[in-house]
This record gives structure tokens, sequence and C-alpha cells, in this order.
């Protein structure tokens, strides 16, 4: 998966995309049949929203990413991508409660971090494709939502309703309403 | 003719329910109208699709907001903590700055209110530290007002089923089809004892007034609609005051002052209104909001009708202090801004049994039960109960999932993937019991882009409005119980501030001058030409969605006005 936009770096690292990735894989896990957050492009939200309406965040969880690692290094003296998903489970729960052997920055707590990504890798894959992430509705055919919308919503409008003369989307109609 | 010297029959400050409503009557009895509207008018395609971003979620922004920096309020929350906050962030209460107002995105139910909604105190009296009172007008006095926003803004119902207001005309287009979970719940509900129906929406079950009908497509609530079968004053009453020629709408006008002249008499408005061309709303994050370049406009009228929701029309006439009305227009009495109230919104949850089918379609509210809207044991008022829109995935992953499912990793997934066609929930809007402590007020210190105080919101509803609520949500879990949900699930509701998209109670009608803030038609109690059209007129808010309710008030205030102007 190849991320459209691409993610800020830190200032003194590039941003830690493997973390994040191996991160995803375990918030929204694959299964047969069943694509994940990596599948999914959930990277490619994440990428967007740090590049427009998260920008504020995104230093802020890149550290927090670098601090998973060192929590692992902490724990099992190995990156966390190495850990074994169930050790990676075990690390994030503990998180999760806001359990860390290493010393997290301040404005960065483990249970504050993890739940704020838990939040964004869910967003992006159970949102609308628009948002960058939930690649071709992966998530949405997963659990049976359709929002069922006309191909083309404006044309299918104007088909149904030739006379009214509220369309505001295109037309002659839109001279009833200006700006 | 200059920008500066337009003169008007009526002067309407928004573009929503009331105000859209109030332009056709009066722009089709003769009048000539200006239409000042915060917002913009929005096509489908501005209002369609982001599903963090929308009047149903407002996680990065909403759909409508068209320059978010140029409005802000500052919220006090329970603590007495002050935020200052934007049209998407919590506390401020949003609800949809655009032409049509909420109804371009709202979830149409359409609901009389009850007879006993108008008559709060004599049925109940007044609680110790609440403002609850009798409406001015009664139940009878509205009724063909209410017939009438049935007809003419198109209204789809059950006649057999809904009477718990009388009614003399049937609905002019039939319910939306009952769903496999709606049977469900209503077989439920039988064995209660509790009679159901398909409740009332503002929807086009089939063509009407040269528009097409929903397809039940699965957003709905919180979106525009893709085939404008989604009824409001934006797609009726506003463009028939269009076609009349009287009506001229100016987008993106913000209103700064209601003037009056030497001798205190209300003359027109004082607005500012963008000098380039409209821009598009922030939708999608990326980069700095547009912002138009504004330019300040006046215009003067015979009348000047007030119809910018509970918050904003309190706003407006405290900032149109003058000499003769040093407090605001209309604030003689202290009532202008207090007593806001929305609608406490008690929700149970559960899961539908396996095999029963649920296809999901929109706009999802089919049953509905009026049992517990009056004379409920212990508590003052009740709620309609009726069943939930169509939710959008990440909007069920957010709120709807069972409390004990973990929130992430394998088996939160699974559970996604098992439980979303099986949710189900109950959930009914309380009548709020007013307090005079929750209010409206002008922020001493935060401005305006223009210059002018934002609203800043403060106080609680009253301690009855929670315990109501909380019955309301036990009989909400006994619904689901009776129906077989394999789970039912529901949290309680705390003391808040309320007002939202259902935001009322702010310029109360009173018959005496001394106990409220406008005449029983509308008319702001001292001035013979000011009058107000939306939400704020209601001393109390019903137990129902207040749309219906908002949208006869304006036919008839509109009617009252046209005889005279």
């Amino acid at each position: 998966v190849t991320a459209s936009v691409s993610f800020p770096d830190l200032p003194s690292a590039p941003f830690p995309l493997a973390i994040l990735r191996a991160l995803l894989d375990r918030l929204i896990p694959s299964e047969d049949g069943f694509p994940g957050a990596v599948d999914a492009g959930v990277e490619n939200y994440l990428a967007r929203q740090f590049a427009g309406s998260c920008a504020h965040e995104a230093t802020r969880l890149a550290r927090g990413l670098l601090q998973l690692d060192a929590e692992s290094f902490a724990r099992h003296g190995v990156p966390f991508v190495s850990l074994a998903p169930s050790r990676q489970d075990a690390l994030l729960g503990d998180l999760e409660k806001g359990r860390a052997v290493s010393s997290w920055p301040v404005e960065v707590g483990p249970a504050a971090f993890f739940a704020r990504m838990v939040d964004l890798a869910h967003e992006g894959f159970y949102s609308d494709p628009g948002n960058g992430g939930n690649r071709e509705a992966i998530s949405w055919r997963m659990i049976g939502y359709d929002p069922r919308l006309p191909s083309s919503a404006t044309d299918h409008a104007s088909k149904a309703a030739p006379n009214a003369a509220s369309r505001s989307d295109s037309g002659a109609a839109a001279n009833h309403f200006p700006g | 003719m200059s920008a500066n010297d337009d003169y008007y029959d009526v002067i309407i400050v928004g573009a929503g329910l009331g105000g859209g409503i109030a332009a056709g009557v009066l722009a089709e009895a003769g009048h000539r109208v200006l239409v000042l509207e915060r917002g913009r008018n929005l096509a489908f395609d501005q209002i369609a699709g982001d599903h963090l971003r929308n009047h149903r979620l407002t996680l990065y922004g909403d759909n409508t907001t068209v320059d978010p920096g140029a409005q802000q309020r500052v919220f006090v929350d329970a603590a007495g903590h002050e935020h200052v906050v934007r049209p998407h962030e919590a506390g401020f209460n949003l609800n949809a700055f655009t032409v049509g107002g909420g109804a371009r995105i709202w979830g149409m139910q359409a609901w009389r209110f009850h007879p006993d909604d108008f008559r709060m105190a004599s049925r109940y009296g007044t609680p110790s530290g609440s403002s609850l009172a009798d409406w001015p007008i009664g139940y009878e006095e509205l009724a063909p007002y209410y017939e009438r926003a049935e007809r003419e803004v198109g209204v789809a119902g059950d006649n057999l089923g809904d009477t718990h207001a009388p009614r003399t005309a049937g609905f002019p287009l039939p319910a939306v089809p009952q769903s496999p979970t709606g049977a469900w719940l209503a077989r439920g509900a039988a064995a209660l004892g509790w009679k159901t129906f398909v409740p009332p929406l503002a929807v086009n079950t089939q063509p009407y007034q040269g528009r097409g009908a929903c397809i039940q497509c699965g957003q709905c609530i919180g979106f525009a609609c893709p085939t404008d079968a989604k009824n409001g004053s934006h797609n009726t009453l506003l463009p028939r005051a269009l076609s009349t020629g009287r009506t001229t709408l100016t987008t993106g006008a913000h209103v700064t002052r209601i003037t009056t002249d030497a001798a205190g008499r209300v003359d027109g408005v004082e607005y500012f209104a963008p000098s380039a061309p409209s821009v598009r709303p922030v939708a999608s994050g990326g980069g700095a909001p547009p912002k138009p370049d504004y330019e300040r406009r006046s215009a003067r009228a015979r009348f000047v009708v007030v119809a910018s929701g509970a918050i904003e029309t309190a706003r407006l006439l405290l900032l149109s202090a003058s000499s003769q009305h040093p407090n605001g227009l209309g604030n003689h009495s202290d009532h202008l801004g207090r007593h806001v109230q929305g609608h406490y919104y008690p929700t149970a949850f559960g899961l539908l049994p396996r095999g029963v089918e649920n296809p999901n379609l929109g706009p999802g509210v089919t049953i509905a039960s009026t049992r517990f809207n009056h004379g409920n044991p212990g508590v003052i008022g009740g709620a309609m109960l009726a069943n939930d829109f169509v939710k959008l995935p990440i909007i069920f992953w957010r709120s709807s999932l069972p409390p004990d499912i973990p929130r992430w990793g394998l088996v939160n997934k699974q559970a996604m993937r098992d439980l979303y066609l099986r949710g189900t929930d109950i959930r009914g809007p309380v009548q709020e019991i007013p307090s005079p402590d929750s209010r409206v007020t002008l922020d001493p210190h935060m401005r305006d882009h223009f210059g002018n105080p934002v609203a800043r919101l403060s106080g609680t509803t009253h301690p009855e409005t929670v315990r109501t609520a909380n019955f309301i949500r036990e009989r909400a879990e006994e619904w689901l119980r009776a129906s077989g949900a394999e789970r039912v699930w529901s949290w309680p509701l705390e003391r808040k501030f309320s007002a939202g998209q259902h935001q009322a109670g702010t310029c109360r009608m009173s018959t005496d001058p001394r106990d409220g803030v406008t005449d029983p038609f509308g008319r702001v109690h001292g001035h013979e030409n000011l009058f107000v059209c939306d939400g704020s007129l209601h001393v109390t808010n019903g137990g129902f969605n207040p749309a219906l309710t908002i949208m006869a008030l304006a036919f008839r205030t509109a009617t009252h006005i046209a005889a005279q102007a």
C-alpha cells in the first residue's frame, strides 16, 4: 500500500511508518477473506488527516509511535515490529490501561496515545472511502453496509424532479438561489 | 438602487424552516421580502458523503458551515469552565447553517405536539427552580396550521395509528413502509399492551409537488437528500417565495443589528454580506478555510422577522440594544435568552435475535409509541419513543457496540461484522423542564469576525428533566426486552446544558409582557413590527421532535403579519 499523501517527518527523524503499520495491523487485523486496516489503506487516511484536520496532532502521535518502539525495547529488547502478535497485543493492552515501563513524554501519555490511535484507525477503516481509507469500501462490504446512493446523485435528482424549482445542484433552478 | 437604500415590506433573518415558510406566505400575499441567510445554498454534493463531517457526526467539521472561523461561541460547562468552541465542537450546539437550515439534513420526523404539551404547568404544576409554564395558545389554535404544514411541506404518516393529537385531515402522503425490524418491535410492544404506529416523516414516499420519491438510501440523516425527497422550506415555501419575483434571498449574510429609529421603532437591519463570489464549504480537511471578504450593508423594512434559531435569534435581539431598549429588544422582563431547551435523548440499545431481517433501509425510523408522553407515575411529562435512523458504520463503531466488546483488535472487528445489522435502538426526545438559568447571553470578551460579542451558553436543565429522561430510558429498555432483544443496555443521563438541533425557548411567548418576550403571535412585546419565527417561541418544547411545531407557528405568524403588512 502506498500512501498518496506523504507523512510529515519529525524534526530529527522520518515519520515512523513501519511502526504505524505494525500498530494498525494489531488494531484492525486482517483475516482470511476479511482485510484489515493495512489492506484497507488506513495509513492513507492518516496521512491525509495529518496534512489536514489532524495536523496539530501529527508530531505528538509520531512521538508516541517512537515511544511504542521504545516500550517494546524496554520490555523485550526488540523493536515493536519484531514482536510476535500475541506479545504486541499484550503490550498494547497494557498501554490501553496506562501501564508502561518506559518513560513516555509528558505530552504523550500511553493511554491517551493508544486511545487516539484506536479512534483514528477505526475512523479510517469504517468511514467513507472519500476520506482516504476503507479502500473500495472494504469494511462496508464486510459488515453489510451500503449507502445506496445513485451513481450520479445529481443526475438522478434532476431526472426524478424535472420540475422542481428548488433544485440547487445545477440547471435553471440555481438562479433562484444566489450564492 | 444602491445597497444602502434597500426598502422592503418584510426582512426575514434566517432561511430555515421558520424563515423560509414566512417568506413563502408573505411573498405570496403580495409583499416584498428580503431573506438574509448566514449560510449558503449548498448543492447535494457539498452535503453528500463525508462520514466524519456531517450533522450526525461532526468529528472534524460539518458539511454545511462555510467560513467556520466567522462563527464561534463560548460554552460554559457544568463545572463552570469556559470553552471557546467552533461549530463542529462539543458545546457549540450547532444547527445547520445553510439555506433550508436544519431541514436540509434532518431526519424528517414531523410530529404534532400533544395537546397537553401546551399546558404543562396546569397539568403538572411548576417545580421549584424551574420556569415551567403553559403556552399562551392551545393545540386547537395551532391545529389548522399543523395541517397546512403537513400539506404544503409534505408529511407522510399513518392516518389510523397516529392519534395522540386530534386531526381533521389525513396526511398528504402515505406512511413510510414498515421494516422487518419495526414489525419485530411492534410485536414486542403489543405483548406489553402498548400501541404503536408508523411515525410521521416529512419525506416524499411517492412523487409530490413535482419532486421524486425517497429511494431509501443508507445515509439520510445528517446529509442532504440525493433525490430531493427530504422536505423542508428549501424545496417548498422558499422556492415559492422566490418564484413570485417579490423575494430577494441573500446568502452569506450575517445580520449584526436590528435597527430602530429615534422613537425606538424597528426600521431595518444592518448586516455583512460577501463582497466576493460565494465559496464552497470546508467539507474535508486540508488547508485554511476560505475567507470571504464581507462588506457592510443595511436594509430597511416595515416589518422585521427574526428566524435564526433559538441561540442566534436571542443573540441578535441582545445585540440590538438601543438607548430606549438598553438590555436588548424584547428584554423588558428579563426573559430574553433564558429557558433554553432542546431534547434529552435517552436511548436503549439492543441486538436483534438472529434471523430477524434488517435490510437497513433509510430513513430508518418506522415505528413509534406515544404511550409515555404524559401520565407517567412520579415524573413530569415524558417522551415519544421510536426506533432510530439508518446508522453509519463509524457511528455504530463509536456508540452502538455492546459495552463489553473490546475497542480494538480481532474481537472488535468480528463484532462489527456480526452485530452491525443486528444493532437496534429505541430512543425518545424528552420534554425538558426549563430552567431560567439555562441561557444565551452575550460573551463579555469574545468577539466574532464583525466585532460583535458571540453567544455565551451557560446553565443546565432542571433536575426534573433528568428524572423523566431516566424513566423514559427504562421504558425504552423494556420495549427492547419485550421484543426479544438478545441484549439490552443503556447509559444513565446526567444534568447538562441542552439545546442542539432542537434548540428552543429563548423568546417564549406570553400573553402578559411580564411573562415572556413575544405575544401569542410571536410579536416582540412593545414592538408592533418585530416578530420571532422559530423554536425560540416555544414555552416548552414538547416530547417530540419540534420541527412541525416550528413550521405551524411560522404559517400562523406569517399569516398574521400578512393581514396587516
